[in-house]
């Protein structure tokens, strides 16, 4: 509860350091993520009572985010996948709410750009930056949902956004990005209903 | 009276809880932030939290001070005591605390800016450049070294036959220590197979762009970093087709980094890779730090000036009380008592100022006391000369009065109510027997007597009042000296001495005169009856003549001395219940027969148809006043000589009524100077009259407890208004109330 109060209280929280920051000179930064952030494509297969996704997303190719990753910066991409199940007289019951985590890098040694899973710890390298890219927008046979989960007589639907922001920071420095909106865009929900 | 801050301690708790509120929160916040310094993934967490806290402890705060210093503008306008005081401290502590942090402020933001700045120099950045060049150099020299090689042991497989192919590519791959050797065909299919790690059957998949480079006959060169800080340097290269067959073929090798070199490149690439992150978190670290500073000095600030308000009225407050307290005392309010700020200076102040109110408290209330004894002997005072029949003036030598009795008004005949503060000849314009006595006291004091006792006469229109007056001065100095002045209105008690030695030299005269004259007129008499036969004509015309005057002399002696005996006989009243209307009509019906040309006129008023009183004496009271209105009438020279008899019923001002009878006539009046004493026996106008008539009148009229006056009409002629009550038991008090005056007669 903490974490979602935590979320909603940033965007107001924002506003204000912004107008207290008036009091101080402080550099505007311009928004480096502009350019198209979009679900193109989602379903799910079922495949041996398990649902596994199939995305295709869009992410920005801009120069700045080349720039970042020329000089270090790691640029995290978040694939999220939400799967409630519809509720007439109330708000949709959350089934499922994973997300996919990856970091691009560019590793200047290698010259290489190099997409790392955190969590598995795999690591794949890719000699242009569109090929990463390329790479990070196709998501395959990834499962989210166990199929006796489901009721045979629900309605549910399946929501995947993408996101995308300057990270693999400490904690503590991502902090200090706390009151800064730019480096950190995320898509709109990609949904559709599913049928059992 | 008592301070607000005393009288209302829930606005004390309100105090309270706002400090611990906001305790609180500063609490939580720093407990937050010990948190987060903790556990820098808990910062990120709990950072909106703490910057929530703040910025509520900074609006709380500015609400605060800016309620404090609205209330103080608004006190200092008013000018509410102790609000400048509070003003001046809080202008001086203000700016003591603001200056200071405002110049710490600016210097921490220019040393923060600079000294972020200084990270990111460009010698660093450049020096990190130079490491990683030399990096990818020293890795660079090996790639090309291995592709060099692996292109020219792919040029030379084109000769080896197949069943060759593995153990040549094993004795190349131990030769270059590659880790993996592989030989593709133009499918992509393994040919033959090397590897450092036996277990391996299957070669790790060549990346696409490897094949595409492939497919374009080039040969391909990478360097690929793996998880735990290792490279792999992955060269392919063409077989030459010596054979002519068309078949493309390639060889795929791996070669590992040596670990001091990867381990040092690796180190190179996440120094790059750090500061790349944190280059870019130069502004936001910039920024961040400015919030930071910027929060805590709003904290500092906020907190400083509110502290500074708060203690300055905490400074004020007993200067406020004491200014409050003093305005209290000022306005008579001795219970003021103030709460003790501390044991300092002003807390002896505060004492002092208790132990002042405590002191004043005691004498007020003493002087209260002595004011209320003075008050009540001032009352009984007032008491007992309103009950006094002597009149008592009390008066300074510019003859303004201070006191005045109610006795002094009745005697004087004057209004003196109100009359304090005004001086006397004011107060006797209207008055003229005032005006007398006022005249009287003026020329004593003019004359230096300030202590006297005499009697005063005055003479107005009312008739002659006798007075006993005595002066005496009252203690003072200088101008503020007064004079009492005590009199008496003795006028009545001269006339009863005198009603008295009348009625003795009456009883007397007629004891003494009345036993001598029978056996005169009996002498007479025989003289005449024994001499008159035997004497000659003549003599016995003179003898004739002398005895009848000496008979009739006797006989009006006679007549005399019954009239002094009648004056002065003693009260034996037989009272009756009669109509004094009826009784006044036979008086009249029987002297209009006598009256002559005098015409009696009756005007004769209603309810007296029964009153107690002696019908014989009130008849002798008609019978006098009409022979005495009749005699006066006698000689003069009017066409129409009137006598007036005239009755009514008043209310004798005590509730009790009483009863009327005016008797007027239109002759000469009374002489002026007899006006006062026309009831004195002895005293007439007339040269046939005894001078008993009115003395009886007035004698029965008293005896009924009545009042008699005499007076001359404005339109000429005189006037006798007899007043006599008409129920027993308020004349017989009457009559009582003259009995000492009585008494006093015989006594003098």
């Amino acid at each position: 509860m903490l974490g979602a109060l935590n979320a909603s209280l940033k965007a107001p929280l924002r506003s204000l350091c912004a107008v207290l920051l008036l009091l101080t000179p402080c550099a505007v930064t311009a928004d480096a993520l502009d350019g198209v952030l979009q679900v193109r494509s989602a379903y799910v297969a079922l495949e041996q009572s398990v649902f596994q996704l199939h995305a295709r997303v869009d992410y920005p190719m801009t120069p700045a985010i080349s720039a970042a990753l020329a000089d270090g910066v790691v640029v995290s991409f978040d694939v999220e996948v939400r799967i409630q199940r519809t509720r007439r007289l109330w708000f949709d019951a959350t089934i499922a709410d994973l997300t996919l985590h990856r970091e691009l890098a560019y590793h200047t040694v290698s010259d290489r750009y190099v997409v790392h899973d955190p969590r598995s710890g795999d690591q794949q390298t890719f000699a242009t930056l569109p090929a990463a890219l390329m790479y990070l927008g196709t998501i395959d046979n990834w499962p989210v949902l166990v199929e006796p989960v489901l009721q045979p007589d629900d309605h549910y639907t399946i929501g995947v956004r993408a996101g995308i922001r300057r990270g693999h920071l400490p904690s503590s420095l991502r902090a200090l990005l706390f009151w800064t909106n730019d480096w950190h865009r995320v898509s709109d929900w990609f949904t559709w209903s599913l049928t059992t | 009276m008592v301070p607000d801050h005393v009288a209302a301690p829930s606005r004390r708790w309100s105090s309270y809880a706002q400090g611990l509120l906001w305790g609180a929160i500063g609490l939580a916040a720093l407990l937050m932030l010990a948190n987060g310094v903790r556990n820098s993934s808990e910062f990120s967490r709990l950072e909106p939290w703490i910057l929530l806290l703040n910025l509520v402890g900074v609006i709380g705060l500015t609400v605060l001070i800016g309620r404090k210093l609205w209330q103080l503008v608004h006190d200092y306008r008013a000018h509410v005591p102790g609000s400048r005081l509070t003003a001046r401290t809080v202008t001086t502590f203000g700016v003591l605390v603001v200056a200071p942090l405002v110049i710490v402020y600016l210097f921490s933001l220019d040393f923060l800016n600079r000294g972020i700045d200084s990270w990111f120099r460009i010698e660093v950045k450049q020096g990190l450049n130079d490491a990683l060049l030399l990096s990818r150099a020293a890795i660079d020299v090996r790639m090309r070294e291995y592709g060099f090689r692996t292109e020219r042991f792919a040029a030379s497989l084109g000769f080896v036959p197949a069943d060759q192919l593995v153990n040549r590519l094993d004795s190349e791959r131990r030769a270059t220590g590659a880790t993996e050797m592989v030989l593709f065909d133009g499918a992509q299919r393994v040919l033959a197979l090397s590897s450092e790690n036996a277990a391996d059957v299957v070669p790790s998949s060549p990346p696409a762009e490897l094949l595409r480079q492939l497919s374009e006959h080039r040969p391909y060169m990478a360097i690929e970093p793996e998880a735990g800080g290792q490279y792999v340097i992955r060269v392919a290269a063409p077989v030459s087709d010596l054979t002519g067959s068309g078949d493309r073929r390639y060889v795929l090798a791996l070669y590992e980094v040596p670990p001091q070199l990867a381990q040092l490149s690796e180190s190179v690439q996440q120094t790059y890779s750090q500061y790349g992150e944190l280059a870019v978190l130069r502004e936001p670290l910039k920024n961040s730090f400015r919030l930071t500073l910027t929060l805590v000095l709003l904290l500092a600030m906020l907190a400083a000036i509110y502290g500074a308000i708060y203690s300055a009225q905490q400074l004020a407050r007993p200067v406020h009380d004491l200014i409050e307290g003093t305005r209290a005392v000022g306005k008579g309010d001795f219970g003021t008592r103030l709460p003790l700020p501390s044991r300092d200076e002003l807390g002896f102040l505060v004492h002092s100022f208790n132990d002042m109110t405590k002191r004043l408290r005691r004498a007020h209330a003493e002087a209260r006391r002595s004011r209320e004894t003075v008050e009540q002997e001032r009352e009984r005072l007032a008491i007992i000369l309103a009950r006094l029949s002597t009149g008592v003036l009390a008066v300074d030598r510019r003859l303004t009065v201070h006191i005045a009795n109610e006795a002094a008004g009745l005697i004087m005949g004057a209004d003196l109510r109100g009359a304090t503060g005004r001086a006397l000849p004011d107060l006797a314009r209207d008055s003229d027997r005032f005006g007398q006595f006022v005249a009287a006291l003026a020329v004593r004091f003019a004359a230096g007597r300030e202590e006297w006792r005499e009697q005063i006469d005055l003479d107005s229109p009312g008739g002659h009042r006798a007075l006993m007056c005595a002066c005496t001065p009252l203690p003072g100095e200088g101008g503020d000296r007064g004079y009492v002045i005590v009199f008496d209105d003795i006028t009545a008690l001269l006339q009863a001495q005198r009603d008295a030695a009348w009625g003795e030299v009456a009883r007397r005269l007629a004891h003494e005169i009345k036993n001598p004259l029978t056996p005169i007129q009996l002498s007479a008499e025989r003289l005449r009856r024994r001499l008159l036969a035997g004497m000659p004509p003549e003599d016995a015309g003179i003898l004739q003549r002398s005895t009848d005057t000496i008979v009739q002399q006797v006989e009006t002696m006679k007549q005399m001395v019954n009239a002094f005996s009648e004056y002065a006989r003693a009260p034996d009243m037989k009272l009756t219940g009669f109509s004094l209307n009826e009784l006044v009509g036979e008086v009249a019906e029987l002297y209009r027969s006598q009256a002559g040309r005098t015409e009696i006129g009756l005007d004769l008023g209603q309810g007296l148809d029964r009153i107690a009183a002696d019908r014989g004496r009130i008849r002798q009271i008609l019978n006098n006043l009409l022979v005495n209105a009749l005699e006066a009438l006698e000689g003069c020279v009017q066409e129409v000589r009137k006598v007036d008899i005239s009755t009514r019923l008043e209310d004798a001002g005590t509730g009790e009524p009483q009863a009327v009878i005016l008797v007027c006539d239109n002759g000469p009046g009374f002489p002026r100077e007899l006006l006062g004493r026309v009831f004195d026996p002895y005293v007439t106008s007339k040269p046939k009259g005894t001078g008993l008539g009115l003395a009886i009148v007035k004698k029965i009229v008293e005896e009924h407890g009545g009042h008699i006056d005499a007076d001359n009409r404005p339109e000429g002629g005189a006037r006798v208004r007899v007043t006599l009550p008409i129920r027993e038991a308020v004349r017989a008090a009457g009559a009582r109330d003259r009995g000492p005056a009585m008494k006093k007669e015989s006594l003098g």
